[in-house]
């Protein structure tokens, strides 16, 4: 898993639990993993671009440095992107993480 | 390296290869399986759960045909193929579809009544049948609303059998045709990988495998076979075909039934162990309407497509269910194995009809849920409306867009089809390759096109026809 990736898992993830946090991420990693390897090169390659361009934004202040609401706030952006693989990427991203993080969760959690 | 020999190699274990090797087996050959996923005990795991992903999934689930939108698809990867994460719904060739593709394809012995008689075999052998007693909510809800708009609808029979206190067991290949084949002698070798099949001029010999061991350990192996049947459904048979240098109509008219999603809230409590059973079949086959897995997870899935906060509705999860509306697609597709690359590059197009036809599916499912008792509908569209009302649905037929709408499917058929129509078909009208005497298909892919059904019953009959035929003439 890229560190991006890893940043926009956290960012996704909602609860505060650190051991359900590291579940939903080992769960995300062990799925990037076993992805069809054409598609794991487009999604790496990807993830590449958007963190350099999360690292310039906030190079730039225009994206508050460890802020994952503000990270958040842009992947809902690019998911209504234009750019057909941007969506995409994120709603893949939405999918696994929201998917682990509601199977993994404790019964009775909120 | 080993080396192996068998009368019959079967590539794969689902619900053709499963099938073409007990009644292969049966018949007097020796046999051998060979599986590229792991046996994995059909209790171990729960249905639909992401354990269950992590254990008999391919790719944990994330595979997708790439296109203008990619459309995410599943399957299964161990002892038992995709009969071990599917549903269970069983559903007969429609009648006109039989008749269309014989007339189409010019597919030889090809009728419904000759395969309503394989299908009786077939409903005789695994136990369909329909779930006992009153439907669960989310499949009432289905029935409900139906009933309230006129609408034909149906309860499905399942590949499931139930015990006196109506408790339903699966049957699923690892339970059955798996268990036969091996009790008439076939051998099952699992986390075996087929690299490629040895040919001959038009004879197959045999195929190089690697097999995995528990340790982790690699085994090179090869396995000479008198006759082999592919039967890694229509993704992997059509690559390892091509990946053994086999490309005449091999890959190419992918089908599938294109699938979109909404999450609806109920003022009750609704079921989330299983699928609903009922579908709606007043819009057949162009449209069909069903309920779908509906775990915490799927639910947290389903309500996310909107964008939307969904913080309040996930809350109250327990009164969600998952349900789908799903096209017989006019767009098709193409699989094609990647020199160095294990996975085949899987791409499909969708027409401007078939988004269409996706957006009519969603309001009609709309109408269906609100009148069958929903209060709140969130579709799988970025951007989509939250229904409550019958006058809002109208919105989603502009917002289901390529852009915008979240597919995905669990059915794939067509890409080695079937019939003496050489110009249209890769296989004779039995699965016999073109040009190869002693290889054969029998799974999936060669069905014509997506029947607008669960394929599973299809798939089943003419693999369980396949074999007869096999039987008679070798």
């Amino acid at each position: 898993m890229l560190w991006f990736e890893r940043e926009v898992v956290g960012a996704l993830t909602e609860s505060p639990d650190q051991p359900l946090r590291s579940s939903v991420e080992s769960f995300v990693d062990g799925s990037l993993r076993d992805m069809p390897e054409h598609l794991r090169a487009g999604v790496a390659a990807e993830s590449v671009l958007l963190g350099t361009y999360v690292a310039a934004l906030r190079r730039a202040g225009r994206l508050p440095e460890g802020d994952a609401q503000a990270l958040a706030a842009q992947l809902d952006r690019w998911e209504v992107s234009r750019i057909g693989v941007l969506r995409q990427y994120v709603r893949m991203m939405k999918s696994l993480v929201y998917f682990a993080e509601n199977e993994l969760a404790p019964a009775g959690a909120a | 390296m080993a080396d192996l020999a068998t009368d019959v190699l079967v590539v794969g274990s689902g619900a053709g290869g499963a099938i073409t090797a007990a009644a292969l087996a049966r018949g007097g050959r020796t046999v051998t399986v060979v599986e590229e996923g792991p046996w994995v005990d059909p209790d171990a795991v729960e249905p639909f759960s992401l354990q269950e992903m992590e254990a008999k999934y391919r790719h944990h689930g994330l595979a997708a045909a790439l296109g203008n939108p990619a459309i995410a698809y599943a399957e299964g990867r161990c002892v038992g193929g995709s009969t071990e994460i599917n549903s269970g719904l069983y559903h007969r060739l429609p009648d006109h579809l039989v008749a269309e593709w014989r007339t189409a394809y010019a597919i030889d012995e090809f009728s419904p009544e000759a395969l309503g008689g394989y299908a009786d075999r077939v409903e005789h052998e695994l136990s369909v049948a329909p779930l006992p007693g009153a439907p669960p909510p989310s499949s009432a809800a289905l029935e409900r609303g139906a009933t309230k708009l006129g609408w034909r609808n149906v309860e499905f029979a399942r590949v499931f059998s139930y015990d006196a206190q109506g408790r339903g067991t699966k049957q699923t290949m690892s339970r059955t045709m798996i268990p036969q084949a091996r009790a008439a002698g076939a051998r099952i070798i699992s986390d075996c990988r087929v690299l490629r099949l040895l040919r001959e001029g038009d004879r197959i010999v045999g195929a190089r495998c690697r097999r995995t061991h528990s340790g982790g350990g690699v085994e090179r192996m090869t396995i000479h076979a008198d006759q082999v049947f592919v039967c890694g459904g229509a993704i992997h048979s059509p690559a390892l075909l091509q990946r053994s240098g086999i490309w005449r109509n091999v890959g190419n008219g992918l089908k599938m039934h294109p699938t979109i999603k909404l999450a609806a809230r109920f003022p009750h409590p609704v079921d989330h162990g299983d699928v609903p059973t009922h579908r709606i079949t007043e819009f057949s086959p162009f449209v069909a309407i069903g309920g779908s897995a509906n775990r915490k997870g799927h639910v947290a899935m389903a309500l996310a497509d909107t964008g939307a906060p969904f913080a309040e509705a996930l809350a109250d999860w327990e009164n969600i269910s998952v349900y789908y509306a799903a096209i017989r697609s006019d767009g098709s597709g193409r699989v094609a194995a990647l020199r160095g690359v294990r996975s085949p590059l899987v791409t499909y197009s969708l027409t401007e009809a078939d988004v269409s036809r996706l957006a009519r599916g969603l309001v009609h499912l709309g109408e269906l849920l609100l009148a069958g008792g929903a209060t709140e509908l969130h579709p799988s569209v970025v951007g989509g409306t939250v229904v409550r009302r019958l006058d809002e649905l109208g919105g989603w037929w502009d917002q289901v867009t390529r852009a915008r709408a979240n597919l995905m499917t669990v059915h794939l058929t067509s890409s080695v089809r079937m019939g003496e129509h050489r110009a249209r078909t890769g296989a004779d009208s039995f699965g016999r390759v073109w040009g190869y005497s002693n290889l054969r298909v029998n799974d999936a892919s060669l069905i014509p096109d997506a029947p607008g059904v669960n394929p599973q019953a299809a798939i089943m009959a003419i693999a369980t026809r396949n074999c007869d035929h096999f039987l008679d003439v070798t």
